[in-house]
Parts: structure tokens; C-alpha cells; sequence
């Protein structure tokens, strides 16, 4: 039983995962390719920006998140930053990089308001050589990521409970609210939160529509390099981007290995910290609330320029409003992909909270690390490279253009996803209340469906959002597999957008944030605790 | 024609079914088997217009000839030639049975042997083509079309502007220079590898090189230093007033599109010639839109479809082909309202009274004198001009 677990997981997920790379050996392996790659006269810098976007979007978002999570935990705007949160995270990255474009560019809406004049500032506020933009707009689109995958690990209904009753403790030895976050809430927390903190860093360093938006060209980042080359109608240009993603996952182990050493090292002087007597320090509460308006602000003015974006046409400088509005845009969309889109997110998202409790429940913790690579390896990777392998892989199997295989294609990266954001809560699960039921001779299944499912239900609702929108969002696993024989709502959305219409790229944005923001809300009701 | 071996190979595999006596015997037994197959084309689906143009082809193609056309929108060209690639390696009956198709990705499936035909000589329509006056319906950036592919339209190097912000645009480039150097920061060009961006610099080597002859012929990487060197001279004196000093480049043609609509350029770049007149159509440009053509010609080329060889619905593929180049297909699509998409066909070889269909109009932003084409460079100028161009431009 305990063995067989997990076979679910690694047959429909895993392997197809692994067998579709496998299907990228030769051109890995090819010299020819590595040459080229090595002779392209960006690489290096390329390589260098995409680390470096990466690195700095990921330590921005992190104090955000714990800034946010400290001025409110336990307070009563707790649950407004959840909605927030759910929101933020519903908004697909693309829109988020054009509305957030849109107020900072020269001829943005900032510009409008503070500079005027017939023509837009010179200024370098967008595709910055250096990658400021695409960073900082990173940073502030993963924030609310981190920010749900706290509240899973903060909310879940073993643990608020004993950290309630450790935190009043800590003040009653004297320790301020601030101080006893620090020493009660913060270390359990950044421990279940590893591997979204690396989710977060490998995102970064690896996106490419946020990147073509907002992101360097001279040099761009490798992810864009990559993305051009594996896009080629050239095979050996493929095999030259097959080897740069094999370079640039190799530098994002590395980062991600030295951190981890780095973690390691500090660890003393850390407990030393973890240790020391009570502090007056107090809850970062007016430096969070300064920052939650801040990107309440950004996220909000970044949707409502969509939402005019979408309904004109022309909006040239310096106007602060459109001279006139237009619902051409919004009439092209049509229904029948919208319904294959939520069928088909609905079942993978489903299958993948499944199958990752099958495998945390039969599986000894010791074998996650093998699971948690494999999916970390499954978003690092280019989809042009994942995808195109499983194209290989699916094709004689009959399960292109199936639904069968578009519903593999697009668990591959939605299980990758959940047990990245279930793995810590889900482990960290304090085993007794189950062993009290078990004493109470309750049998296995009713002891999981009585006590321990309803105590996981933030994590476990919260992953499945994450799933659905995940998997809504997904395009290129999509196109590829489809081959053209279903439509969804993100091939009809990025083939109609690659023509670089902004209302019609405005308006689907919009429409695809919208399934996603449903599911978080249901999800944040789900999750939130009856018995408070 | 030459007959490629190829060709001569798919000859004898039908010598058993004996070709008919006559040509249009050979057409009529096509159309009925082509009745009653879905043909699966597939076509970038970037723009509404385009993507509604072929809704109405699927509508008349079931009305006329039983055919259900299926558009697999693409972002991509190159993903459809991936996707046949595959299929054929793994021996599997094709998911395209068209494909919108030119330049190399069309030499990539030609040299891979991934393309059915020699077919176009067999669509009755083919003989309206213009393939005198637009000698790119037979020969695809130098290299021969062998009638496998079908032409479908033209393209032509335009740029088109404002014309209340810009009211003399620069008819060649070297006027583009000087008005760059006039209006500093409000001139820039997609990098290369992107495809206008390339072309962009295909034009300014065409403008600046010693002996344009040297354009057809495949080239070398030693002559191409040489025969290249006035190009790069023009673009050193050029770049320092372009867009953030020539030092960072919009990513794509309609970035650039997006930045003149916004003010923050003085010019965009098209290969539609009727661009500018869509956009002023849609909204996206304001009536004062212009469009221009160099004075000496501008790079030109011409877009085909094309039927890969694994594809199951041969017949019912051109018929859809023959269809896309009857007189109406091609006026409706040429029409300024529909889609502005320049005609390949002959208008002197037409019916009074399909010639009277192309009647269009004059429309704000279109071009008012068109310049003739400069047919595109060989293929191994392009490969060369994108790494000299990373190599100086690009770090």
C-alpha cells in the first residue's frame, strides 16, 4: 500500500515529465550546440541579468510578504490582506507587466500627470538596461504568492492554534509582538515557505512575457534568448537554446545549492538571534500598512489601467484620459474556449491535489526532496523545451490532440505547483491529532476525512486555487499538444495578442484573471478556520 | 519548371492512377475529392481582420465545394514546421493541411522534404497570377517556389507615421538619418533577429551597398564583410540618435507600432503597405496617418500557403488554395475594410468585371505613390546580416 502510493504521482506526472526530457538529450549532448551557445556574444550577460532579476525580485518580494505578514498577522485587517493577496495573485503575469508598463513608461500615465509637454520624457523607466523594471514588477507579482502560501502554512487549523498560545506565552516572558514574531511565528514559517521562496527566485530568472514587456533588449535576459532560439524554425538553433536552458538550469541550481550553504553556515549565529531574551521590539504595523497601500495602490491603478487599456484604441500623449472609448476588443471573445478552459483546470487542479496527498500520505518525508526537484525542475525548464518534448513523447502514443494528453500536458507543470505549496504545510501537520483520533479508535479513512482533512483545508484549498490558475493560464503546453484540434482560453488569447492589439490583449488579460480570482476567493472562504 | 527528383518520384507513384486526359478533367476530380474533408490551416491568428477573413473563406468553401476549414491560429509560423517535422520523423498522418507560410520557414520544409506538391501549376486560378509584373509569386526570397507553395498576397517595406507630427517623412535612408539627427530619441527599429527588424536593415543595405546586383546570390562570410561595410557605417552614424541613444531596441514591430500611437516615436515600420490605413481603420491611428515607401524601392516579398506531405486532406488543401486566389477571395481580402492585403494576381488577366471587384477607394493612411520592390536577399544574407548586427549592437 505504502509503496504503491505513489505511483499515481510518478506515472502520470513524473514520467511523462521525465521521458519528455530525455527526448532533449541529443541536442544536450550536442556538441554543435554548445559551441553556438557558447559563441552567442550575449550569453553571458543575458545570463548575468537573468540571475540577477531573479535574485533581487525574489528578496524584495520576501521582506514584502514578511513585512505584510508581521504588521497584520492577528489583527483585524488579516483578512482583507488575504482577499488582497488573492487577487494579486489571480492577475496573470502578462496583464500585470502591461498595466504596470503603462503607469511608469515615458509615455505612461505617471508621465502624463507629473511631466505633461507635447512629447513623452526621455526617460528610461521601461526596458532599462540593468532590468529595473521587469525586477521590481516581478517582486511586486510574486508578493501576493508568498503571501498565500504564508497564510496556508499560518492559517491551517493544527498550527494557528499552538502558535496563538506560543506567541501570548512569549509575551507574557516579555517579549513585544514584534519580538515574539520574530522567535515564534518567523522560523516555522520561513521553513514550510523554502521551496516557494525558490519558486519564486527560479520564476523570476526564467520568465519570458513579463521579460519582453518590461525587460532589457540589449543584451535581454537569457529566459528571451531561449524562448527566440527553441522558437526557430531551425533545428540547430533549437539545439543551441536546448543547450542554453541546460546552462541557465545549471546556474539556478548552483544559486539556489549556495544559498542553501549559506542558510546552513548562518545557522548558529541564527539560533543565537532565535534565542535571546525579549526585546521591545514592536509589529512593523505602520511600515506594513505604508507598504500594503503602496501595493494596493500599484495593483490597483495596474487593473484599472487594463480595464481602459481594453477600451481604447488610441490614448496618444500627453491625455490623461482616451479621447474616445471603443468595445471593439471586447468583442472577440467567444465562449466555447472559456468552457473547455474551466472543465479542463478544474479536473488537472483536482487530479494534482489528489495525487499530491496520495503521495504525503503514503510516502516517508525523506522521499520529497525527489518529488519537490522534479517539480522545481519542471518550472525551470522553458515549456517550449518541456512541452515540445512531451510533443515527441506524446505523438506516437495517439495522445496529441487528445484531451487525455492535453490533460497530462498540463498537469506537469499544475502538480509541480501544489506540492511546492503543500509540501511544508502538509508535512508539518502535527501528527497527533490524528494519532488522538486513531487512540479513539476511529479508522484510518475517517480519522483523515474527520480531523485531518478539515485541518488542512487553508493549505489544501489554497494549493487547488493555485492549481486552477495555474493551469488556466497555461498557453504553450496547450498549443503544442492541442495541435490544433481544441482551443482554449489562452491560445485564443496569445495567438489573438501576438499581433500586438493592446485593447485586445488588455481585454483578454482581464478575462483570464477572472476564473483564477473566483477560485482564490472560494478559496479563502474555504480555508478560514470555523471554530475561531 | 525544373522537376525536382522529388517531384519526379510523386510522378511515379501515381503513374497508377493515369492523370486525366485534360487539365480540367484533372481539377473536377480534385473537387470531388476534396468534398466532404476538413482541412486544418494553419495561420498566424495575430489579427482580428485576418482571422475574420478566413472565417468567411470556411463559410463559402462549405457553401461551395463541402470543405470545413478549421483556422489553427498560430503565434508562430515556425511552430507548424516543428509540429510537421516531428510528425513525419515519427511517421504520423499530419494535424496541418495548410500552412500560411514564406521565406525560410518555407526553404526549411522545401529542404527537409516536408511539402507536398509541385501542386500550384494544377489550380486553375493560378494561371491569373501576376507572375510577370510580381516575379516574388515564384520565387521566394531567392530561392524558387517549384510550385510548392501558393501565393496569397504581397508585402512591401513601408513606414508610416502621423502625418500632423511628421509632415516631410524621409523618402530614403539617408533623409532618415538626417531626421533622426533632427528629432533625436524618436526613431528606432525592432532589433534583429526580429523579422522587421532585419528587414529594416536589409533596406539599409540595399540603400548603401556598392552593387546591389549582389543581393540574389548567395553570399559568403568574407564577401559579406566587404560588400556590408557601408551598411554598418550608415548604422554607426545612425544609432546615436535613435531611441535611448541606439543602445536599446523595441523587441517587436508592434512595439514600435504601440510607441508612435503613444507619441513616444515619430514612425513605425510595416510589411503591409496597407498597415497605416487598418490601423487609422480600427482606431489605433488618428485620420492624419501617412504611409511612404522609399523613393528607390523598398524590400518586397510575397506570402504563400503551402501542403505538408503528411497532410490527409491533399485535395480539399487546394482546393482551399485555388479558392484563396480566385478574383473575389483576393478583392475581398485587398479590400481596405476587410483586411488591406495587396492582390497577387494580374488585374489585366481578369473579367471586366472581376477587375471592377478591386475597386477600392482611397483611404486615409495608405500609401499614395508605391514604390517598386526590391526583391529580398538571397537566404544566407539574413543568418549574416542578424550575427554582424548582435555582434556590434548587441552587449
Amino acid at each position: 500500500m505504502s509503496r504503491l502510493g505513489a505511483v499515481p504521482l510518478l506515472l502520470l506526472w513524473a514520467l511523462p515529465l521525465l521521458l519528455a526530457l530525455a527526448m532533449l538529450l541529443p541536442a544536450a549532448l550536442d556538441g554543435a550546440a554548445w559551441r553556438m551557445a557558447l559563441a552567442h556574444p550575449q550569453l553571458w550577460p543575458a545570463l548575468a541579468i537573468s540571475l540577477g532579476a531573479g535574485t533581487v525580485a525574489a528578496l524584495i518580494a520576501t521582506m514584502l510578504s514578511l513585512v505584510l505578514i508581521a504588521g497584520f498577522y492577528n489583527s483585524r485587517t488579516w483578512h482583507g490582506l488575504q482577499a488582497l493577496a488573492a487577487a494579486g495573485l489571480a492577475v496573470p503575469h502578462l496583464a500585470f507587466a502591461i498595466g504596470f508598463g503603462f503607469l511608469v513608461m515615458p509615455s505612461g500615465l505617471l508621465a502624463r500627470l507629473l511631466v505633461g509637454g507635447e512629447a513623452p520624457p526621455r526617460w528610461v523607466t521601461v526596458q532599462d538596461p540593468w532590468g529595473i523594471a521587469l525586477t521590481l514588477a516581478l517582486a511586486l507579482k510574486e508578493s501576493p504568492f508568498l503571501l498565500c502560501a504564508g497564510f496556508a502554512v499560518l492559517s491551517r487549523g493544527d498550527k494557528a492554534g499552538r502558535i496563538r498560545a506560543e506567541t501570548r506565552a512569549a509575551a507574557s516572558l516579555g517579549h513585544a509582538p514584534g519580538s515574539a514574531f520574530l522567535r515564534v511565528v518567523l522560523p516555522p514559517l520561513l521553513r514550510e515557505l523554502r521551496w516557494p521562496l525558490a519558486i519564486v527566485f527560479v520564476y523570476g530568472a526564467t520568465v519570458v512575457d513579463m521579460a519582453l514587456v518590461l525587460g532589457p533588449t540589449q543584451p535581454p535576459t537569457l529566459a528571451t534568448i531561449i524562448w527566440r532560439a527553441l522558437n526557430d524554425e531551425d533545428p540547430a538553433t533549437n539545439a543551441m537554446g536546448i543547450a542554453m536552458t541546460l546552462l541557465l538550469t545549471m546556474a539556478l541550481t548552483a544559486a539556489l545549492g549556495g544559498v542553501a550553504l549559506l542558510l546552513r553556515a548562518a545557522r548558529r549565529g541564527l539560533r543565537g538571534l532565535l534565542t535571546a531574551g525579549p526585546s521591545p521590539l514592536r509589529s512593523p504595523r505602520v511600515l506594513a500598512t505604508a507598504l500594503g497601500i503602496l501595493a494596493l495602490a500599484v495593483l490597483t491603478l495596474a487593473i484599472l489601467v487594463l480595464v481602459i487599456l481594453s477600451l481604447s484604441p488610441r490614448w496618444p500623449y500627453p491625455a490623461v484620459l482616451p479621447p474616445a472609448a471603443s468595445i471593439a476588443a471586447w468583442m472577440n471573445m467567444t465562449l466555447a474556449p472559456l468552457w473547455l478552459s474551466l472543465a479542463l483546470s478544474f479536473a488537472v487542479a483536482a487530479a494534482a491535489v489528489a495525487l499530491a496527498v496520495l503521495w504525503f500520505e503514503t510516502q516517508p518525508p525523506a522521499r520529497d526532496r525527489w518529488v519537490i526537484g522534479i517539480a522545481l525542475l519542471a518550472l525551470a525548464l522553458p515549456q517550449l523545451a518541456t512541452a515540445g518534448g512531451q510533443y515527441r513523447l506524446f505523438l506516437p502514443l495517439g495522445l496529441t490532440g487528445a484531451l487525455f494528453g492535453l490533460f497530462l500536458a498540463h498537469l506537469t507543470p499544475v502538480a509541480a505547483y501544489v506540492l511546492i505549496v503543500l509540501a511544508g504545510p502538509y508535512r508539518a501537520f502535527d501528527r497527533r491529532y490524528v494519532a488522538a483520533a486513531r487512540a479513539l479508535s476511529a479508522p484510518p479513512l475517517t480519522a483523515w476525512l474527520r480531523v485531518k482533512l478539515p485541518l488542512l483545508k487553508a493549505p489544501l484549498s489554497t494549493a487547488a486555487a493555485i492549481g486552477f490558475a495555474v493551469a488556466v493560464a497555461q498557453y504553450v503546453p496547450a498549443q503544442l499538444i492541442a495541435a490544433g484540434r481544441w482551443s482554449t482560453l489562452p491560445m485564443e488569447a496569445v495567438t489573438l495578442s501576438s499581433g500586438g492589439n493592446r485593447p485586445l490583449t488588455a481585454a483578454f488579460a482581464l478575462v483570464l484573471a477572472a476564473p483564477p480570482l473566483f477560485a482564490f476567493l472560494a478559496a479563502a472562504l474555504l480555508g478560514r478556520p470555523r471554530w475561531r | 519548371m525544373t522537376l525536382t527528383r522529388r517531384g519526379f518520384a510523386s510522378l511515379v507513384a501515381m503513374a497508377p492512377f493515369l492523370p486525366p486526359a485534360s487539365a480540367e478533367e484533372g481539377w473536377a476530380a480534385i473537387e470531388k475529392q476534396a468534398k466532404g474533408q476538413t482541412v486544418h490551416f494553419n495561420a498566424w491568428g495575430g489579427s482580428p481582420q485576418v482571422n475574420d477573413y478566413i472565417a468567411w473563406a470556411g463559410a463559402e468553401l462549405r457553401k461551395r465545394h463541402g470543405i470545413t476549414l478549421e483556422h489553427v491560429k498560430l503565434t508562430d509560423t515556425a511552430e507548424a514546421v516543428r509540429r510537421v517535422r516531428d510528425e513525419v520523423k515519427a511517421g504520423k498522418d499530419g494535424s496541418a493541411d495548410l500552412i500560411w507560410i514564406n521565406g525560410q520557414n518555407f526553404h526549411v520544409m522545401k529542404e527537409e522534404q516536408l511539402l507536398h506538391g509541385p501542386f500550384t501549376e494544377d489550380l486553375p486560378n493560378f494561371a491569373l497570377v501576376d507572375t510577370d509584373g510580381k516575379p516574388t509569386t515564384l520565387v521566394d526570397f531567392a530561392e524558387g517556389t517549384e510550385g510548392f507553395e501558393s501565393p496569397w498576397g504581397m508585402a512591401q517595406l513601408t513606414f508610416f507615421a502621423d502625418g500632423a507630427r511628421l509632415a516631410a517623412p524621409p523618402m530614403s535612408m539617408m533623409e532618415l538619418l538626417d531626421l533622426a539627427r533632427d528629432e533625436p530619441g524618436r526613431i528606432t527599429y525592432p532589433a534583429p533577429p526580429d523579422f522587421h527588424g532585419t528587414t529594416f536593415v536589409k533596406q539599409a543595405l540595399a540603400e548603401t551597398m556598392a552593387d546591389r546586383a549582389q543581393l540574389p546570390l548567395a553570399i559568403g562570410k568574407a564577401e559579406f564583410i566587404e560588400a556590408s561595410k557601408p551598411l554598418f557605417d550608415y548604422l554607426d552614424r545612425l544609432h546615436p540618435h535613435l531611441w535611448r541613444d541606439g543602445k536599446q531596441f523595441p523587441q517587436s514591430q508592434a512595439q514600435v507600432t504601440q510607441m508612435l500611437a503613444d507619441g513616444e516615436l515619430l514612425m513605425g515600420l510595416t510589411f503591409n503597405p496597407n498597415e497605416a490605413a487598418n490601423l487609422v481603420e480600427n482606431g489605433t491611428l488618428p485620420k492624419t496617418a501617412i504611409s511612404w515607401q522609399n523613393r528607390g524601392g523598398s524590400i518586397g516579398n510575397t506570402h504563400f500557403v503551402a501542403i505538408p506531405i503528411n497532410s490527409r486532406s491533399r485535395a480539399a488543401a487546394q482546393v482551399v488554395a485555388n479558392f484563396l486566389l480566385s478574383p473575389e477571395a483576393q478583392s475581398r481580402k485587398a479590400n481596405l475594410r476587410i483586411w488591406g492585403d495587396p492582390t497577387v494576381l494580374d488585374l489585366d488577366k481578369l473579367t471586366p468585371a472581376d477587375r471592377a471587384l478591386f475597386a477600392d477607394g482611397d483611404a486615409p493612411g495608405a500609401v499614395k505613390a508605391p514604390a517598386r520592390a526590391i526583391p529580398e536577399p538571397h537566404g544566407s544574407w539574413a543568418p549574416l546580416i542578424e550575427a554582424a548586427w548582435l555582434e556590434r549592437y548587441g552587449a
